[in-house]
C-alpha cells in the first residue's frame, strides 16, 4: 500500500487530490458518482454571509476546450450551510475545505470567525471578488490588500488558511508573498481567467449571438496554471495547490514537477464526473506498478531532473 | 485495483442513426440492464474533445434501449450526427425529475425537436393523451414521428394546420377537453403554452430547456426562476426540472 498522504504545516491531507470550489456542489450530489470520502479534500462552492441569487443572464458556455461561466457565486449563505450542509460532510466523514467569498474586508473576517467557532478545520479565501468599498477592485490584484485581508483573517482563525489566488494580475508572486507574510498556511493556484465567450451564427440573413463574460476554465487554461505555479514556488515557502485544466493523472504529475504538492480537479468534473476517483486510483496504481512508497519520493524525482 | 461502475455513469452501443428531418436525427443506443427512465427526464451525452455534455430528451425507452432525436446545429451535435452503429455512447442519465405520469387527460404539446419528450409522454399514457405539434414546414417534422401526432401545424402551411401551433392550442384545449397540459419547445412556445393553460385554468408542466455545464446540479449553470408561493428561488433544470408547472416559473 502506497503513502498518498500530504503534510506540509496545517494543509494535512489523506491523498493530494481535492475537488475544485463551484465544481462540486457541497459534495453530497456527487455521490451518485463516486465514493467522496476517498478525495483528498472536497473544497465547497463559495460561501458568503448572505445567500447569493447568483446572475441571472446566461451563466455558462463552451469555448475550444473549456468554458466560461458567470455564476455569481450563487449559494446558500454560511448560515444555512452551517446547518444543512456541514452535518452531512461531518457525518459522511468528508475531508472538506470551506471557499469563502465577501464583498468587504468584514464579510471575510466574520465568516472566518464563524468558521473558528464550528472548528472548521480548513478554508480557502476567494480573493478574485470585488471589494465594494474600494471601486470593487478585486481583493486578489493587490498585493496590500491581500495582505490585510490575509492578516485579518488570519487574527481570528486558527484553522489550515488557504488562499486561492487569482491569475489576472502582473506579478503574481508579488500576491503569493503577501499570502504567505501575512499568516496563510497555503496558496492555492489558479482561479479562473477573464473570458468571453462566443457562439455567432447566421442564419435566414440574420446574426445571432449568444456570450457569457465570466471566468475561463477547463484543458485549455492548463498552461498559465503550470506557469503560475512554478513562478509561485520560485518564492514561496508555503505550499502551492496546483489547480487549472487538470483532467488526468499526468496533468498531476505535471503539476508536482512544477513544485505543487497537492491539486484540485475542476471543470474536468462535469465532463467526467468519476475523474477526481479514477485520478486517485491511478496514482495509486502508478506509484505502486513503479516503487514509489511516498508521495513525497514521487515528487522528488519529478522535481530533480532538469527539464530538457 | 477495479473502478467500480457506478449507477448513473453509462456507456451504450449505437444501434441505429437516422436522418428523419432536415438537420434532425435520431439515434438509438442500447442501455444497461436495469436502466429505466420516464418521459421528460434525458441523457447528458459526452461529445469527444468537448468539456460540456450535450442533454437531450429521452425520445422512448423499448426493448433496452433508448432513443433520442436532436437537430444538428453546433458542434457536440455534430459530432453525434457522425456516430455510427456499433459506436460506444458515454452518457449519463436518466437525469431529472419527468412529467408526473398520471393516468389523466392530458393534451401533449411539441414543439420542432421538442416533440420528443411529448412524445414519449402520450406513448406511456396511451389512450388518456392527444399529441399536437408544430414545425416550421414540413421537411422539419421527423417522418419516424408523423402518423403518431395527433395534429400537426407548421409556420408557412406546408403541412397540416398553418401558423404557428399555439394559433390552434384553444381549439384544441376546447375540443379535447385536458386535465392538463405538458409542453416541450422553444422557451417562447413554453411561455405562450403555460399563459394558455392559465387562462383555461388547467395545470401546464414544461420541459425546459437551458445550456448546462456539469448536467447533475452542482453548478447553478442552467437555473431558472421559480415563485413558490410568493417565495422567488432558483432551481437548476438539470436537477430540480427539467419539468416545472408552468404557473411556477417566472418567464
Amino acid at each position: 500500500m502506497v503513502d498518498l498522504s500530504v503534510k506540509r504545516g496545517k494543509l494535512i491531507l489523506k491523498n493530494p487530490i481535492m475537488t475544485a470550489s463551484g465544481t462540486f456542489g457541497y459534495a453530497d450530489e456527487f455521490e451518485d458518482f463516486i465514493d467522496v470520502s476517498k478525495l483528498g479534500a472536497v473544497v465547497t462552492k463559495a460561501i458568503s454571509l448572505k445567500p447569493r441569487p447568483g446572475n441571472s443572464w446566461n451563466r455558462v458556455i463552451e469555448v475550444t476546450s473549456g468554458m466560461i461561466n458567470s455564476i455569481g457565486l450563487e449559494n446558500v449563505g454560511v448560515e444555512k450551510f452551517i446547518a444543512e450542509k456541514l452535518p452531512v460532510l461531518r457525518e459522511k466523514n468528508i475531508n472538506f475545505v470551506m471557499n469563502l467569498a465577501g464583498s468587504g474586508m468584514d464579510e471575510y473576517v466574520e465568516l472566518a470567525r464563524i468558521c473558528e467557532a464550528n472548528k472548521i478545520g480548513a478554508v480557502e479565501l476567494n480573493v478574485s471578488c470585488p471589494n465594494v468599498k474600494s471601486g470593487c477592485l478585486e481583493f486578489g490584484t493587490d498585493a496590500r490588500t491581500l495582505g490585510e485581508l490575509v492578516k485579518s483573517v488570519r487574527e481570528v482563525y486558527n484553522g489550515c488558511l488557504i488562499v486561492k489566488l487569482t491569475p489576472n494580475v502582473t506579478r503574481i508572486e508579488d500576491i503569493g508573498l503577501a499570502a504567505q507574510e501575512n499568516g496563510a498556511d497555503a496558496v492555492s493556484a489558479i482561479n479562473t481567467l477573464k473570458g468571453l465567450g462566443m457562439k455567432l451564427s447566421f442564419k435566414n440573413g440574420k446574426f445571432s449571438r449568444e456570450q457569457v463574460i465570466g471566468g475561463f476554465s477547463g484543458m485549455a487554461v492548463k498552461p498559465v496554471a503550470l506557469g503560475v505555479v512554478n513562478r509561485l514556488k520560485q518564492v514561496l515557502e508555503i505550499p502551492i495547490i496546483g489547480l487549472g485544466g487538470i483532467s488526468s493523472m499526468q496533468d498531476v504529475l505535471e503539476f508536482f514537477a512544477v513544485g505543487a504538492e497537492a491539486v484540485q480537479i475542476g471543470t474536468a468534473n462535469f465532463t467526467t464526473p468519476d475523474i477526481s476517483e479514477r485520478i486517485i486510483d491511478e496514482l495509486a496504481v502508478f506509484m505502486e506498478e513503479n516503487g514509489f512508497e511516498t508521495l513525497d519520493e514521487l515528487k522528488a524525482v519529478l522535481r530533480h531532473f532538469p527539464p530538457r | 485495483m477495479t473502478i467500480e461502475k457506478n449507477k448513473k455513469m453509462n456507456k451504450g452501443e449505437v444501434t441505429q442513426i437516422e436522418r428523419v428531418a432536415n438537420e434532425m436525427f435520431l439515434i438509438k443506443i442500447k442501455v444497461a440492464a436495469d436502466f429505466n427512465s420516464r418521459p421528460g427526464q434525458f441523457v447528458s451525452i459526452l461529445c469527444d474533445n468537448h468539456t460540456m455534455r450535450r442533454p437531450f430528451s429521452i425520445m422512448n425507452f423499448e426493448n433496452g434501449e433508448i432513443s433520442v432525436l436532436f437537430k444538428k446545429k453546433g458542434e457536440g451535435t455534430a459530432y453525434i450526427a457522425c456516430l455510427n452503429v456499433g459506436d460506444t455512447v458515454d452518457f449519463i442519465g436518466p437525469q431529472g425529475n419527468g412529467f408526473h405520469c398520471a393516468p389523466e387527460k392530458t393534451l401533449c404539446v411539441g414543439a420542432g425537436v421538442g416533440v420528443a419528450p411529448v412524445y414519449y409522454l402520450k406513448k406511456v399514457l396511451g389512450d388518456n393523451a392527444k399529441l399536437v405539434a408544430g414545425f416550421q414546414n414540413e421537411n422539419e417534422i421527423p417522418f419516424c414521428l408523423q402518423s403518431e401526432i395527433d395534429f400537426i401545424a407548421t409556420d408557412d402551411g406546408s403541412l397540416g394546420g398553418h401558423g404557428s401551433i399555439i394559433d390552434y392550442l384553444d381549439a384544441q384545449i376546447n375540443e379535447y377537453k385536458p386535465a392538463r397540459i405538458c409542453v416541450c419547445g422553444p422557451h417562447i412556445v413554453l411561455k405562450l403554452v403555460a399563459e394558455k393553460a392559465k387562462q383555461h385554468c388547467i395545470p401546464c408542466e414544461v420541459a425546459m430547456e437551458k445550456t448546462m455545464a456539469c448536467s447533475i446540479g452542482v453548478c447553478r449553470g442552467c437555473v431558472v426562476t421559480l415563485n413558490r408561493n410568493g417565495k422567488i428561488d432558483n432551481a437548476s433544470v438539470c436537477k430540480d426540472g427539467p419539468v416545472f408547472l408552468g404557473e411556477e416559473i417566472v418567464w
